[in-house]
């Protein structure tokens, strides 16, 4: 396990869109499992990825067992609304008299936040739950978060809810979810980039903003599609049509911005994880598990 | 000879860029109207996209609410000598909202709204208000007429589906029963401060205040209130809106990666506009790989040791993907038909100044063509 991950309850993946972010998530939920602890991987109101990707059938928006010590949600604002109302109003009819009423249902879609944070909330309430013998229902949650800009509004959620929600389930909820997000003992960011300037310069620019303006901590850095350098001095000395010295020439261009691009992430002064670009067929579990393994030794001596 | 694009641009005045997030989707949207100047049309190029990737692109420091015409230097530097002007701006949803609000509430009611909770709620975080404001700035650029093409891009598709129903969204919310029940009585007394929820028994709302707390509610009642006196001129507006979006000289160009995940979703948002009687002019599909020719692989077959050995490797990988590519254009040429596909090659760097923007145009513009990948 990457070093500054191993004591941690809760990872949030994130990182630009098409950086393979889902990936990052479903391979450090496998890494974890792998290990022993009990594992709940979490994606937010998507289209779900994770499970499919697993080979397994999509685990939907209640916590499904999936393998051996993995548990997947794809959490969904109107089941996580109701078992929030629930979990304050304890009775099932008060739910159902004043919840499905239907004017009610507009007005909810309307409180500002509301449905971050129940989505949030039934995220971190899996993190804080407990089993019969007082031990931790899950060990760790992994989040695959949103993409860059909409990472940074769900994860403020708590702290928007604190300054401008009077006093109210609401406001003292979002306090505890706050409260464990800027933990540093229990949560780290892992930012997920690849090796191109755009897709880098937005992980140093998300970076800041999630340590200035949202107060979490980034732990580690992965580097998607690393292309390592192949060729030396004397490939490129060698004969050969202009064709082929173009593809030499191009493996090592994209080899260069690889190192570039680590060297770029280096100044944020985290490990960068730098996981080899996979030439497969179908990107599913192999892909997935090969991508596990190499988090699970990075960071090792 | 005519190509989907150049065809598109001729015709339409309006082009909207939809797709996933990380394929491209912006720079499509800056080469679009980069080409059109170079031929003479004067352009702009609009983005909602919460990254500010086009200034990037487009060699600007950083892109503003308001517009802003690419500097002549930045053309000299990408050594392109446009014939008309090319301008470009990201919109700010705040100010844009605000903006709004002020030229269209009533006067007693412009500060009520702009300082109320749910009002900044609306204008930065309610699901869709961002594509509604940006097609209300696309309706107002367009209505002023001074740009001959206006190219919009747009935030990626989880959100782009919220583009096509925005303004009815924005009507739900100010248009619906549970408003009406609300607010009539309060509206026929012509005061503020209504007593919420007097008509839907205070059950309902001593229940609701457990988790929003009473003066949340009671913001919330206000807010309606005074928005109302909006809802003309949005309904209005989500008509005009509606009939631009579905207008002969508004075309959209769909663009997307040849990676699996990427086509579904593609396919999905394809679907989605024709359902919605919209007019697509091509789907780009953006960073192809090249198949490997044969004499490459005759010429290595030649050499020996090591070299020949890494070059097998390099061009076996080049191969898969050009192979996963082929699969995946396949696929999207069948699933969209008749819409042509346009192929735009996988760059050995990124797209991120004037120069690189032209290259694409060259593809898009058909100056140049893929040879599509073979399985």
């Amino acid at each position: 396990m990457i070093e500054a991950l191993a004591d941690k309850r809760l990872l949030i993946v994130t990182g630009k869109g098409g950086v393979g972010k889902t990936t990052v998530a479903a391979a450090l939920a496998i890494d974890g499992a792998r290990r022993g602890l009990r594992t709940l991987v979490c994606e937010v109101n998507t289209r779900e990825r994770i499970a499919p990707l697993l080979g397994k059938p999509e685990a939907g928006a209640e916590v499904t067992s999936i393998e051996e010590n993995l548990w997947a949600v794809d959490v969904k604002p109107e089941p996580a609304l109701r078992e929030y109302a629930l979990m304050v109003l304890k009775f099932e009819s008060i739910y159902s008299a004043v919840f499905e009423n239907r004017l009610v249902r507009y007005f909810l879609r309307f409180i500002p936040s509301l449905q971050e944070l129940v989505l949030l909330g039934k995220i971190l309430y899996h993190l804080k739950e407990k089993r019969p013998d007082g031990s931790f229902r899950f060990d760790r949650v992994v989040i695959d978060a949103p993409a860059t800009g909409h990472a940074i509004t769900f994860f403020s959620v708590p702290q928007v809810i604190i300054d401008t929600v009077p006093p109210g389930a609401m406001a003292t909820d979002a306090a505890w979810m706050r409260d464990l997000l800027v933990d540093t003992a229990t949560t780290a960011v892992v930012l997920v980039s690849l090796p191109e300037e755009l897709p880098v310069n937005e992980t140093l620019e998300l970076h800041r903003t999630l340590t200035e303006k949202v107060k979490l901590t980034a732990a580690a850095v992965v580097l998607n599609g690393f292309i390592p350098h192949r060729f030396g001095d004397d490939d490129r000395a060698a004969p050969l049509s202009p064709a082929l010295a173009d593809v030499l020439r191009a493996h090592e261009a994209r080899a260069a911005l690889s190192a570039t691009s680590a060297r770029s992430l280096s100044t944020l002064g985290l490990p960068v994880i730098e996981v080899p670009r996979l030439f497969v067929d179908e990107f599913g579990r192999g892909a997935i598990e090969q991508i596990a393994a190499l988090l699970g030794k990075a960071g090792r001596p | 000879m005519t190509t989907p694009l150049r065809e598109a641009m001729g015709n339409a005045d309006v082009l909207i860029t939809v797709g996933s997030g990380g394929v491209g989707k912006t720079t499509v949207a800056a080469t679009l109207a980069l080409r059109a100047a170079m031929e003479g049309q004067a352009s702009m190029v609009c983005t909602i996209d919460p990254a500010r990737r086009l200034a990037n692109a487009l060699g600007l420091e950083a892109l503003g609410n308001k517009e802003a015409k690419i500097p002549d230097e930045a053309f000299a530097r990408a050594g392109l000598l446009p014939r008309a002007a090319m301008h470009a701006m990201m919109l700010d949803m705040k100010r844009s909202w605000d903006d709004l609000v002020e030229r269209r509430a009533p006067p007693d009611k412009r500060e009520k709204i702009l300082s109320n909770r749910f009002y900044q709620a609306l204008s930065t975080a309610l699901a869709g208000s961002q594509e509604y404001i940006a097609m209300e700035k696309m309706w107002e650029l367009h209505e002023q007429r001074r740009y001959p093409l206006l190219v919009v891009d747009t935030p990626p598709t989880a959100h782009a589906l919220d583009f096509l129903d925005a303004p009815n969204r924005i009507l739900d919310f100010l248009d619906n029963d549970a408003a009406k029940w609300l607010l009539t009585p309060a509206l026929a007394a012509g005061k503020f401060g209504l007593k919420l929820f007097n008509l839907g028994g205070s059950y309902v709302a001593k229940t609701l205040s457990r988790f929003t707390g009473t003066e949340t509610l009671q913001q919330l009642a206000d807010f309606m209130l005074n928005i109302t006196s909006l809802t003309e001129s949005f309904r209005e507006r989500a008509h005009q809106v509606r009939g631009l979006l579905q207008s002969p000289s508004t075309a959209f160009v769909l663009v997307t990666a040849p990676m699996p995940e990427r086509l579904d979703e593609a396919v999905y948002f394809h679907t989605l506009l024709q359902q919605n009687k919209m007019r697509v002019a091509a789907v780009v599909v953006n960073r192809v790989h090249a198949s490997v020719p044969a004499l490459l692989w005759d010429e290595v077959a030649r050499l020996s040791g090591p070299l020949q050995r890494k070059l097998e490797l390099t061009l076996a990988e080049n191969d898969r993907l050009a192979r996963q590519d082929a699969k995946g254009i396949e696929r999207l040429r069948e699933l969209c038909a008749p819409t042509p596909l346009v192929l735009v090659p996988r760059f050995e760097l990124d797209v991120h100044d004037l120069r690189a923007v032209w290259e694409t145009s060259r593809y898009l513009w058909g100056d140049t063509a893929v040879v599509p990948p073979v399985r």
